[in-house]
């Protein structure tokens, strides 16, 4: 096949992956409305579908181009995209048995690809001399794997906080009429997390997964909590690596490995505001809520150092075009 | 009201100390650099862009003085910005010195032994075939090989073991990795240097003072010790697509020792750099360098390649559409002992030229194909020797020409001269075009330590985050022909994992004891053990 043939294909299959993310993220939410295990079955297998039909744009974009395809913002969001479903299927419903946050993440890849057909498409080329390089394969790769991860915290603890007031309020509503309820370690956060003041880990899969007996949609609050942080936890690491690959590169192409570029200074600017994460919840006080908008702060800060530095502010990372 | 109630100093430095110490300070400054970065990311920065800043300050008048006053264009130099680095790794310090202590003591002091074992969140009673001793033997056995540190109580048959250290090690082993940057920073700034420089094809380069174009940077302590080495430039070779997107830039020179000796080929090329003595040379830019000579009345006068500058591109047209300029200035050389001044300017594909002289789309010139000269004569008095600029306030336009590769115009009329022909007074002569390239020339001897500490970073943040302490209690007694054998265990962290791996390690150690007998009935269930209160009074 041509170079030609296959771009076509690549773009054939984004625009099917992308509506097949839509109908299985429309699927999840009715599924969260109606509670029938049937829609649930249905909006699986097309975001299975639409899973599948972005792996074939992503190959197919490689071979019209001859290079690794994550080459500018176009390819990145495509990437980015799978990888929030491949997370959501395989981490949140997979070994999570979490299946209320499909939806949200779905909702995520849909944004994330129609900007990137809208705004950010080019067609299949090769890259530039400074983009050509071992090590902005390795640090593009992490730094993908580790927004998708961060992408996932976000989902959760968006989820952690909506789901943490409405237990807040049921609580408040429950203790003008009767005393608290004895049960749920999540109606209490604070006591609870005294409890293990040097607790950086949270507790195991166990506390997060849905009980088979109890039968609940949408995990506790602090199910919720303790997801979004062991996925932050595992993101972390990964976005260091991916700065670190990123200052080993610069180092190669521009003779200086950190240079206070606007990419690096905002990709510094999201790690900082993930280590304070970690450490605010290494501190007893600053779990739970506080916590959780230092994560979100950490998000916003993610996606300014992912459109916003690429568009708007200019650098010498030049992919955006 | 006195001095007694105001501290001493001894107590303010006490208290500040106290305060640098806290987590809670450590994480403030954090903060506090992180929203600096973010006004050194919106605002335009002297180091990245000094033309943008220039721009800024004219725009807005009263906000560009007030952010200047601030350190604003410049934030990552300001004093402030290294003052809170440095509180915060005062802080750092403060808070690891007193942690890696206590783990430096807690690494050789065993583990605590436990009295009440049955309180601990994990706890196990049983009854195993082997006799007391072998069965104290056998769990301490099995602990050691599961890499537990075991203690045997002297006074009782009891081990404490413990387990997880690594957490502790790798957190602190990473948060000394910022200290270990810190240092590779400083030491490889602070001794380094990074300069600019422009070579053209068929030129040597070497690493002196002298033959940096523009100003080098340089760290404070650096010792003005260039390194003699040098480059020599065969070839350079650049490709596009047609789209005019550039593919690849190749500089082919020849790595040249101290001394002068060829040490062997190199290609240096974006992502590629050379290194020679410790000195790393990058691909950065390239342009074009005609070869020119005069001649007066048929004798050189002057000769060498002319390093020009390209024009800036206007909004919507090409950069590589548009022509490269040069000077030549030549004090006296003009009628008269007047001076002189040549302006030149290149299209090195005069496919280029013709499009602006039909009026049609701008072309790129990314070949050379026919190159083409444009040239203005001034005579005068040239006010300095700069070739990057001319002032004409005290100059006279003498003449313009066009030049041909290979061919020779008059300078005086700036026409055409046949071959065999020669000028009447001096003659400009376009013997080939030829590229120079731009290289960035740097040392960073801080390199492998800033390397080193990026590893300890991840290799130590990895225990930390997923690490986990745990202890376990074993006491034996006598029981029957057998033992009990009771184990106790706690984690901090991970606590359900560790649930199910108290219950292997108990299994373990119930095989190792030659397989457990019936169940001793739970601890709640019994009678209270007298034997045991005495012993543990
Ligand atoms: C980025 C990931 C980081 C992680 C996972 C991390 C983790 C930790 C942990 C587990 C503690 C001990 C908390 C406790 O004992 O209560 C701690 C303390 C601390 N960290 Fe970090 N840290 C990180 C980054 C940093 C950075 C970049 C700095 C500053 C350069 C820093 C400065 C401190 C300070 C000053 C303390 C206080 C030590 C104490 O009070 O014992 N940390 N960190």
């Amino acid at each position: 096949m041509t170079d030609l043939q296959w771009a076509r294909i690549s773009n054939d299959a984004f625009n099917v992956a992308l509506f097949a993310y839509i109908a299985a993220m429309i699927g999840s939410f009715v599924f969260l409305a109606f509670r029938r295990d049937a829609i649930w079955q249905v909006s699986r297998a097309i975001a299975v579908a639409g899973v599948a039909a972005n792996l074939v744009s992503i190959a197919a974009r490689g071979l019209a181009a001859h290079r690794v395809p994550w080459g500018n913002m176009y390819e990145y969001s495509s990437l980015l995209a799978l990888l929030v479903v491949i997370g959501a299927l395989v981490v949140l419903e997979g070994v999570y048995k979490v299946r209320s946050l499909t939806g949200f993440a779905l909702m995520f890849s849909v944004l994330t690809m129609a900007v990137a057909v809208s705004f950010l498409y080019v067609g299949p080329g090769p890259l530039v001399p400074a983009l050509d390089s071992y090590w902005i394969k390795i640090h593009v790769q992490a730094a993908i794997w580790g927004s998708s991860l961060f992408a996932l915290g976000g989902i959760a603890t968006i989820a952690y906080l909506i789901v943490d007031r409405a237990e807040r309020r049921k609580l408040a509503a429950l203790g003008s009429q009767s005393p608290p309820p004895i049960m749920g370690g999540s109606l209490d956060l604070d006591a609870v997390s005294s409890d293990a003041p040097d607790d950086l880990v949270a507790d195991s899969a166990e506390d997060v997964r849905e009980r088979p007996s109890e039968r609940r949609l949408v995990p506790s609050a602090a199910g919720l909590d303790r997801l979004a942080y062991r996925i932050i936890s595992v993101a972390f690491p990964i976005w260091t690596f991916a700065v670190i690959a990123g200052a080993i590169w610069a180092q190669e192409a521009w003779g200086r490995y950190w240079g206070w570029d606007p990419k690096e200074t905002w990709s510094f600017i999201t790690w900082v505001i993930f280590a304070g994460y970690l450490h605010a919840r290494a501190t007893s006080g600053w779990k739970g809520r506080r916590a959780a908008v230092i994560a979100l702060v950490g998000f916003a800060s993610l996606l300014v150092t992912y459109y916003v530095v690429n568009l708007w502010i200019v650098g010498l990372h030049s992919y955006a075009k | 009201m006195t001095s007694a109630q105001r501290p001493t100093l001894h107590q303010s430095v006490a208290l500040v100390w106290r305060t640098l110490r806290s987590m809670r300070t450590a994480l403030i400054l954090l903060l506090m650099i992180g929203l600096a970065s973010v006004a050194g990311s919106l605002l335009p920065q002297w180091p990245n862009s000094p033309e943008r800043v220039i721009e800024y300050r004219a725009e807005h008048a009263f906000w560009g003085t007030f952010f200047d006053r601030a350190g604003l264009f410049d934030v990552f130099g300001s004093w402030w910005f290294v003052l809170l680095t440095t509180l915060l790794f005062v802080s750092l310090i403060a808070c690891l010195v007193p942690r890696t202590r206590a783990l430096w003591r807690a690494l050789r002091t065993p583990p605590m032994h436990a009295r009440e074992i049955d309180a601990f969140p994990c706890y196990t009673d049983m009854a195993v075939v082997a006799a007391p001793d072998v069965s104290l033997e056998a769990a301490s056995h099995t602990l050691r090989r599961r890499r537990f540190r075991v203690a045997r109580d002297p006074g009782r048959p009891a081990l404490a073991a413990e387990k997880g250290v690594a957490r502790e090690v790798g957190s602190l082993a990473f948060h000394w990795a910022f200290i270990l940057l810190l240092a590779g920073v400083l030491y490889g700034k602070g001794t380094g240097f990074s300069g600019f420089a422009v070579v053209v094809e068929g030129q040597t380069w070497i690493d002196a003072q002298a033959n940096y174009d523009g100003q080098i940077r340089t760290g404070r302590f650096f010792d003005g010790d260039f390194t003699g080495a040098g480059v020599r430039l065969r070839d350079f070779r650049s490709d596009f697509r047609r789209t005019g997107q550039p593919m690849d830039f190749v500089s082919e020179v020849d790595l040249l020792g101290p001394d002068g000796s060829v040490l062997g080929p190199a290609d240096i090329r974006v992502n590629h750099p050379a290194s020679i003595e410790g000195i790393r040379i990058y691909q950065i830019n390239f342009g074009w360098a005609p070869t020119i000579e005069i001649r007066d009345r048929g004798e050189v006068i002057a000769s060498g390649a002319v390093v020009m500058d390209r024009d800036p591109a206007p909004e919507g047209v090409e950069d590589f559409a548009m022509p490269w300029r040069g000077i030549v200035k030549q004090p006296g050389a003009g009628a008269g002992g007047a001076d002189r001044a040549i302006e030149l300017e290149l299209w090195p594909d005069s496919r280029g030229l013709a499009a602006l002289l039909q009026g049609d789309e701008p072309q790129a010139m990314l070949v050379e194909f026919d190159p083409i000269i444009r040239f203005t004569v001034w005579e005068g008095t040239l006010t300095d020797l700069s070739t990057n600029r001319l002032d004409t306030r005290l100059l006279d336009e003498v003449s313009t020409g066009i030049l041909g590769a290979g061919r020779t115009a008059d300078l005086a009329d700036g026409r055409e001269l046949t071959a065999g022909e020669t000028a009447s007074g001096s003659a400009i002569s376009f013997p080939e075009l030829r590229q120079y390239s731009v290289f960035q020339v740097s040392r960073d001897a801080g390199v492998p330590l800033v390397l080193a500490a990026a590893i300890l970073i991840l290799v130590g943040l990895l225990p930390a985050l997923y690490g986990s302490r745990r202890k376990v209690w074993v006491r034996i007694d006598p029981d029957g022909e057998g033992a009990r054998v009771r184990v106790g265990g706690l984690a901090m962290q991970r606590k359900p994992q560790f649930e199910d791996e108290f219950a292997r390690l108990v299994d373990a150690i119930a095989s190792a004891a030659g397989g457990a007998r019936a169940q001793v009935p739970a601890p709640d269930d019994r009678e209270p053990d007298d034997r045991e209160k005495v012993q543990t009074r």
